[in-house]
């Protein structure tokens, strides 16, 4: 008997008990031991034929029973079964043991190249025009502007007249306009602003919309492409002012370019608004300190903007004592290469994969 | 608009330094483009290099034949220097450059050894000092000009020259008395008076006797006003007056021209001058052209004209394109000696419609294109007399012309304190309204809460108080108006159902691996040639621009697919792989009967390669038909919208592996492998791929809200069935057939495995369905699941001639 067994000091108790009976002490000490030794879970399952099995002497004692004087009987039926009991769960735990070895052995062969990239699942890219637009619908939508979208082939009287542009208004020389082929007063919209004139002429106030889109001027170089997107804003309601318009750009410009930015109106001249204001936002390079992204002023231009002029309202037929707004607009590609450090216009509309992919 | 420094000093006592007067402008309205330097560099002291100076004795350079060895007097100390000129003679004052001067084109000059001859300087010339473009010899200044005197105290040669952005409102300030006047406004420095003395005239006879002057179109040219100078002298503008032009950015030609150059950048009038012994009849008359009548402008070509553009016509011909440009034939030339003055007033758009119909713009149309103030022409009569009497050795003719029938009314506005609250958010007080608007050029008067405002004639963009509110505004700071936000919204913002369904479809597409692209919407017409589209196919009818770029750029698209596949071929061309792109986009066709075109809002896309490129774990296949179906599925299952197809005749797409998608039984886009014609002819060498949907179908699409269904309470019983068809039998027949069947406890059923081959025969094949029963109220038995599938495969038998598959 080997007294160093795991199995037999585990069972210390039931083998001195066994001793009643002379043979059983001897076959429990001999298949722990066996149990213990295996290395493997196939040697265990010999040892467990051997020892458990229909032919072991374990089982063939048990089954000789009745064939016993009475007197051993229930002996050997007692010490039997609890070693038969005792071995089977000695079994089991040895089996137990065993997987645990066998399946770190297994883990510790399975080993990856843990550099190797992932399972590529596609993922596509948004446009980064597409998400500046987005971005940009969503912080209004957030300060309580709905979305209104309008026809790109548009009339000269929404995309000029009825903006307080009529024919020959000096203005209009600062559009390059395109004009449609057999309509002299049908032109691809130059703004999304005919959209406000539509959407006022539906609707009465409070009106608070932004309208974003394609928009087209006869222009092409590094800082012009001849279509280009919009996002255009507008506030009608009983008291709005232009302090109120100052304070919904600054949100915006905040929300877009970070918190620390500071904005500035500059006065203007656009013919739809009275008074006219440019808005600059203190530059998100260098802070405001001066660089040559902001040709060293610290500021950079990022819309126009202004109160709507009461001929507008005219055209449609808003009462001007009754309510005031104010309207602003800016160009989708210019914010996103502010924020995205961009140059050239162009590479918006190359559509060039290694371009798009980066965003 | 180009204001030289020194030239706006004269007019307004500003003693900011350029910059920072640039950043007040730019904060008051006048956008200022940027600050240049014009003329000699004054940096590093270098304006004390160059000197007057007084060549003393001129003689033969000893090596050169072409050269003269000068001794100059530069003040102080006598200096040799040789030279190329020959216009000089001894005792000749002129400009000179030290060793060590910049030039205005950066050279530096240093004391050199000029053919064995020492030289320490240069007399220079007009040119090399920027004063005109080309020079035949060195300056010669007047007897009276100081000897060893810095230069630049004599002559402007160095300027800082503001470039203001004007805008269209405020042609006051396209001269340099308006920018005065504005800079006066906004920093408080004293304004001169408008420099508009006018000279004595002297003769006997009078600008009647001499000219017949008309205005037919009171309208085009509401105010004509015009002098004689009589006896002038043809020649070169003194040279501070050569300088002024310059660094306002225009050449000088001659004293004449200079003047009314001079006199339009001053006071921004332009004028012209007519030779007056070239104008026939000795009449002019300011009329419509007649249709076809045609012009030789100063700048040498010839101009047909059209009854809507006013002329100033002679008896004969017309002679100057009013406002805009005048005739070559009446021009000042060296032999002019009588000079007809023209100052007018010419309607602006008018002015405007005449330059775009011509594409001829000029200094003068772009300022009367914006509509000047007709108030305007006296003082700039005036000030060009002065200086052409001066300047020119003329005489003044006694006399005017003044054409002017209906003067200016003057403008009155009320301006309420209350109002100037409310439109800005901040109150301003009512003194301070007051001396702003004084400052700009408005009189003020009290009447109680509000200030009554007479609007000066150049003001024409002020008309109403609201007008006035962005006077007081931009000046009374715009940095001081507090932000705010609108109070007391009651409205709600957000997407719409559709925006959010649209947001919805592109992430969905983004999701399978495509890339979005936006492309210009307008096309180069061949498309639909390339597109294979027929004679009668009503997307050929595009919508054309007037005025394209480009006929590359020339119509409006009538649908995506051209677009895209351009895209992929400048893909492809800079060697990317696995290009697909989808635009969610407009297709613009014409609408019958309006004005307007039908912009059909579409979502199209295009694979080419594989949606998972090649990596080590393997790649995806090649793109094909069912991949794109797939995208489209992908596309409808975000909205939660179904579509059905049918069979597919688009002459761009593969005959047999396309199809039309369909939105309760409505066409609403194609699905398909592009023909591989249509791929040749776009440059595409590999497969593509190619789908449009509506997107108003598409989002119509959508069952809306969903409503619950139990599918957990009690379990389904699943089933697989496998039927031989007829090959041609489209899976979707099978499906269909089996739906009905099945109703109502089947709950789904898709083909999970489609077999042709031997063991099922030729012109036969195989369809695995997955088949889902289930009720919402009870469990299944096997009884009720029997008699479906019964129903299924007797269905299946009778209608298609389906067999199970053994």
């Amino acid at each position: 008997m080997n007294p160093k067994s795991a199995f037999v000091n585990k069972y210390k108790d039931l083998l001195k008990e066994l001793e009643a009976h002379e043979g059983l002490a001897a076959m429990f000490a001999d298949s722990a031991a066996d149990f213990d030794s295996a290395a493997d879970l196939e040697a265990l399952e010999a040892a467990r034929v051997k020892h458990l099995g229909r032919k072991s002497p374990l089982s063939l004692l048990l089954r000789s029973i009745p064939d016993l004087p009475p007197e051993e009987r229930p002996i050997v039926g007692k010490y039997g079964n609890r070693a038969r009991a005792a071995l089977e769960q000695g079994l089991a735990d040895r089996k137990k043991e065993l997987e645990g070895v066998e399946l770190e052995r297994r883990l510790a062969s399975e080993q990856v190249d843990i550099t190797l990239p992932g399972e590529p699942f596609p993922r596509g890219h948004l446009h980064i025009i597409t998400q500046t637009q987005w971005e940009i619908e969503d912080i209004f939508a957030g300060l309580g502007y709905r979305i209104a979208e309008g026809p790109e082939i548009e009339s000269d009287y929404y995309n000029f007249t009825a903006l307080n542009t009529p024919e020959g208004h000096p203005a209009r020389s600062l559009h390059d306009t395109f004009f449609i082929e057999g309509h002299e007063d049908v032109l691809l919209r130059t703004q999304t602003s005919p959209v406000q004139i539509r959407v006022m002429e539906k609707e009465e106030p409070p009106v608070y919309i932004i309208s974003p889109g394609r928009v087209y001027r006869r222009d092409s170089d590094a800082t012009h492409t001849p279509m280009f997107h919009q996002i255009e804003g507008l506030a009608v309601d009983q008291h709005i002012t232009l302090a109120d318009l100052k304070g919904t750009l600054e949100t915006f410009a905040k929300a877009i370019f970070g918190a620390e930015r500071e904005i500035r109106m500059r006065p203007h001249f656009f013919p739809f608004t009275e008074p006219s204001v440019e808005i600059d936002v203190s530059c998100m390079i260098c802070g405001g300190s001066g660089c040559r992204a902001c040709k060293h002023s610290g500021w950079l231009e990022i819309l126009g903007a202004g109160m709507v002029d009461p001929n507008v309202f005219g055209f449609v037929d808003y009462d001007t004592d009754e309510v005031q707004g104010f309207a602003f607009g800016m160009g989708v590609e210019r914010i996103a290469m502010l924020k995205h450090g961009m140059s050239d216009l162009r590479m918006f509309y190359d559509n060039d994969l290694r371009f798009i992919k980066q965003f | 608009m180009k204001v030289p420094l020194s030239w706006l000093k004269e007019y307004v006592a500003v003693d900011l330094p350029a910059e920072q007067l640039a950043e007040r402008l730019a904060l008051t309205g006048t956008e200022v483009e940027r600050v240049s330097r014009v003329g000699v560099p004054a940096a590093d002291g270098n304006l004390e290099r160059f000197v007057i100076g007084q060549v003393k004795k001129k003689a033969a350079h000893p090596n050169a034949d072409k050269l003269s060895l000068c001794e100059v007097d530069v003040g102080g100390k006598v200096e040799q220097i040789v030279c190329g000129a020959r216009n000089f003679k001894e005792g000749d004052k002129t400009a000179v450059c030290l060793p060590g001067g910049m030039l205005p084109d950066g050279r530096k000059l240093e004391s050199a050894v000029i053919r064995g001859v020492e030289s320490h300087g240069m007399m220079c010339s007009e040119a090399e000092l920027g004063l005109s473009g080309e020079s035949a010899g060195i300056i010669i200044l007047p007897e009276d000009a100081p000897v060893g005197t810095k230069l630049a105290e004599y002559v402007p040669v160095s300027d800082e020259v503001l470039e203001l952005e004007v805008t269209p409102n405020r042609p006051d300030c396209l001269s340099i008395y308006g920018v005065a006047r504005e800079v006066a406004a906004v920093t408080g420095a004293e304004l001169a008076p408008e420099p508009v003395d006018d000279t004595q005239a002297r003769g006997d006879d009078s600008i009647d006797e001499l000219v017949k002057i008309s205005v037919a179109d009171g309208r085009l040219c509401p105010r004509y006003g015009a002098r004689i100078i009589a006896g002038v002298k043809v020649g070169p503008s003194p040279l501070w007056l050569k300088a002024r032009i310059a660094a306002a950015g225009m050449r000088p030609v001659n004293n004449v021209v200079d003047i009314t150059n001079f006199v339009m950048w001053t006071l921004g009038e332009p004028m012209h001058a007519f030779d007056l012994a070239a104008i026939a009849g000795r009449k002019l008359t300011a009329r419509r052209a007649g249709k076809g009548e045609k012009i030789v402008t100063i700048d040498g070509d010839s101009r047909v004209l059209d009854d809507s553009m006013l002329v100033i016509a002679d008896e004969e011909k017309p002679v100057a394109v009013a406002g805009v440009m005048g005739g070559e034939s009446s021009e000042v030339t060296g032999g002019t000696t009588d000079i007809l003055l023209e100052a007018a007033n010419f309607d602006g758009p008018g002015v405007m419609m005449t330059e775009m119909a011509l594409g001829l713009r000029s200094e003068s149309s772009t300022r009367f294109e914006k509509g000047l103030d007709p108030e305007l022409v006296p003082g700039a009569l005036a000030m060009a007399s002065r200086m052409m009497v001066e300047l020119c050795g003329g005489r003044l003719v006694p006399g005017q012309i003044d054409i002017y029938p209906r003067p200016r009314q003057e403008l009155a506005v009320h301006l309420r304190e209350e109002k100037v609250t409310g439109l800005l958010g901040i109150a301003v007080p009512a003194p301070e309204i007051v001396s702003i608007l004084e400052s700009l050029g408005f009189g003020c008067r009290r009447e109680g809460g509000a200030i009554h405002v007479t609007v000066p004639s150049f003001r024409a963009d002020v008309e109403r108080e609201v007008d006035l509110i962005e006077e007081v505004a931009r000046i009374f700071g715009l940095d001081l108006i507090p932000p705010t936000l609108p109070s007391d919204m009651r409205v709600m913002g957000g997407l719409s159902g559709y925006q959010s369904a649209e947001r919805d479809i592109v992430q969905a597409l983004t999701a399978t691996g495509m890339n979005e692209v936006i492309t210009y919407t307008f096309i180069y017409p061949d498309f639909a040639d390339r597109l294979r589209l027929g004679d009668k196919d009503p997307r050929r009818d595009c919508v054309r621009l007037a005025n394209p770029l480009s006929v590359d750029q020339s119509v409006m698209r009538t649908m995506l697919l051209p677009s895209l596949l351009s895209t992929i071929a400048t893909n492809l061309s800079v060697r990317n792989q696995d290009v697909n792109i989808f635009e969610a986009g407009r297709a613009y066709l014409r609408a019958d009967g309006e004005k307007l075109a039908d912009e059909r809002r579409t979502i199209g896309g295009c694979l080419c390669g594989s949606l998972r490129g090649e990596t080590w774990t393997g790649g995806g296949g090649q793109a094909d038909f069912h991949t794109g179906k797939g995208i489209v599925e992908a596309a409808f299952a975000s909205v939660k919208g179904r579509f059905s197809v049918e069979s597919c005749d688009e002459p761009f797409l593969h005959p047999g592996k396309s199809a039309y998608i369909a939105v309760d039984g409505r066409r609403a886009g194609y699905v398909g492998e592009v023909h591989p014609l249509v791929l040749e002819a776009f440059d595409v060498d590999r497969p593509v791929v190619a789908f449009e949907i509506l997107e108003d179908a598409l989002i119509g699409s959508s069952a809306g809200i969903v409503i619950f269904e139990d599918l957990i309470t009690f379990p389904g019983s699943f089933q697989d069935l496998a039927v031989v068809v007829d090959k041609k039998i489209p899976s979707q027949d099978v499906i269909d057939v089996v739906e009905a069947a099945g109703a109502p406890l089947l709950r789904s059923a898709h083909v999970f495995d489609v077999y042709v081959g031997d063991q099922v025969g030729e012109r036969k094949k195989s369809i695995a369905l997955s088949l889902e029963f289930r009720s919402p109220e009870r469990t299944l038995t096997d009884e009720d699941v029997d008699a479906a599938r019964g129903a299924i495969v007797s269905a299946l038998a009778d209608k298609l001639s389906a067999a199970l598959r053994e």
